[in-house]
């Protein structure tokens, strides 16, 4: 399916030839010595942020610019017309007058959707609520097929491990739906009532993914090739108490490390609060602040692509 | 010309009286019986409903039946998520011109809210989507917010 002009609002709407083709895109742009801001000159990209999110703002917008693109913005939703009570497809047929491509991020699941149905320009979605973050999905893949080459040609298969609240971080659920497409083994350990949802665990199954659950994080270490880090909300915890004990076994430290692959890489989508000691950054295995980079180089390929620049 | 009410002679023994013209809605799982009759059933609607009636398939079953009227396409879909596997039959001068499971539409357009209240259609004015994703027991995905749920979870809009 041609990029050019396509939403892209959720993962699950991309198959593994349309993956492959971001994976690829970004690769080229991340070889080319040069900045390629001959590629969108001319084309204005619009962020429309309903809440704060300063690191994804930025990286659409460093990424538009690198292309040679322009970026016009709305940073909160205390600065929009929907404090004037303007319906979001109102101020979408607004925007879509003004810019080449929209991104979104809005604090409603859905609402990115819905901008889609109204917009003729395209629409990516940086973060409806707590359903999806495509561009996030789409970095991690490259930054696991930048380590693991094997991810993309399945001459061996990647052992993932994700670690933490599992059932309500959609960094995960989304990296899941992508890896279905890929011959992974996942290992999952997160605390008791934050496990992954049935949902997701049936989509693997669906697949013939090999999923298994580790007992504690040192076991998950053991055996992983890549760990995969979420953060533990204290809202999701009833007791004080028992969020502080959880908190302790769900955290890892430079020692933890000492016994793992020297090939596992640590990722996380930031911010890390406590579940990564500071100690684990001077080892070999820390990559999040990689991984937070690849996110230019995977964002120019989206915009690229949907701009009808790339192929 | 007008066929004769049915009777005990000239039709087996029936649970509820028979109607003229209008609209018999079978098979209702038996606690969804009023809430099909309530779905269903305008203010002037002359509405007769069986309870617990006994049922080969169902052992137990409910039963409504309104004179009259025809159900349209939207009551069809609202019936649809309620009461998936009812029976709808038309009837006109006493016979039964058309019978048939309720049909299940692939989406159910505006039918119910999204049980997300964080979804965005809960808070913009735009029409719900819940797509089907299973059935025995039916089960949606809402289009927007991507959350699945039991039937039994929604409410009409």
């Amino acid at each position: 399916m041609t990029f050019s002009g396509r939403h892209v609002i959720s993962i699950a709407d991309f198959s593994r030839g349309d993956i492959l083709t971001v994976i690829n895109a970004a690769r080229a742009i991340e070889m080319q010595s040069a900045p390629r801001t001959e590629l969108v000159g001319g084309k204005l990209m619009a962020t429309l942020f309903f809440e704060p999110s300063t690191r994804t703002r930025l990286s659409f917008e460093a990424a538009m610019q690198k292309l040679g693109g322009r970026v016009i913005g709305l940073s909160d939703a205390a600065s929009t017309s929907t404090k004037k009570g303007e319906s979001l497809a109102d101020t979408i047929r607004m925007i879509e007058q003004y810019a080449d491509v929209i991104v979104i991020r809005h604090p409603r699941d859905g609402a990115a959707r819905l901008a889609s149905e109204v917009s003729r320009v395209p629409i990516i979605n940086g973060g409806d609520g707590g359903n999806q973050h495509p561009s996030q999905t789409f970095l991690d893949l490259y930054t696991i097929a930048k380590l693991y080459p094997a991810l993309l040609d399945g001459s061996a298969p990647l052992t993932i491990a994700f670690a933490g609240d599992l059932r309500y971080g959609r960094t995960v659920h989304s990296l899941l739906t992508a890896l279905c497409h890929f011959r992974v083994k996942l290992v999952l350990v997160a605390p008791r009532g934050l496990e992954m949802p049935a949902e997701y665990l049936q989509q693997a199954a669906a697949v013939g993914m090999d999923v298994s659950e580790a007992p504690n994080l040192q076991d998950a270490i053991a055996q992983a090739d890549i760990l995969y880090m979420t953060r533990l909300q204290e809202e999701r915890f009833p007791d004080p108490l028992e969020f502080d004990h959880i908190k302790a076994s769900y955290r890892i430290t430079a020692h933890m490390l000492s016994d793992a692959r020297q090939s596992l890489r640590v990722l996380h989508p930031l911010p890390r609060i406590n579940e990564i000691a500071i100690d684990v950054d001077q080892t070999v295995h820390a990559h999040y602040f990689a991984q937070a980079g690849n996110g230019i180089p995977v964002r120019q390929a989206l915009l690229g692509l949907v701009l009808g620049v790339l192929i | 010309m007008t066929t004769d009410p049915p009777t005990a002679t000239n039709t087996k023994v029936r649970q509820v009286e028979a109607i003229v013209h209008g609209t018999v809605i079978d098979h209702i799982p038996g606690h969804m019986t009023l809430k099909v009759a309530n779905l269903l059933a305008r203010e002037n609607d002359q509405v007769s409903i069986g309870m617990n009636l006994r049922s080969a398939r169902m052992g137990r079953k409910g039963l409504v039946k309104i004179s009259g009227r025809e159900l349209d396409e939207r009551t069809l879909s609202r019936l649809a998520l309620i009461a998936p596997g009812a029976t709808v039959s038309i009837i006109r001068d006493y016979q039964v011109i058309h019978k048939s499971t309720v049909p299940m539409p692939k989406t159910f357009e505006d039918i119910a809210r999204c049980a997300n209240p964080n979804c965005v259609t809960n808070h913009e004015k735009w029409s719900s989507r819940l797509d089907v994703i299973g059935h025995e027991p039916l089960h949606v995905r809402c289009f927007y917010c991507e959350r699945s749920f039991a039937a039994s979870e929604l409410t009409l809009v």
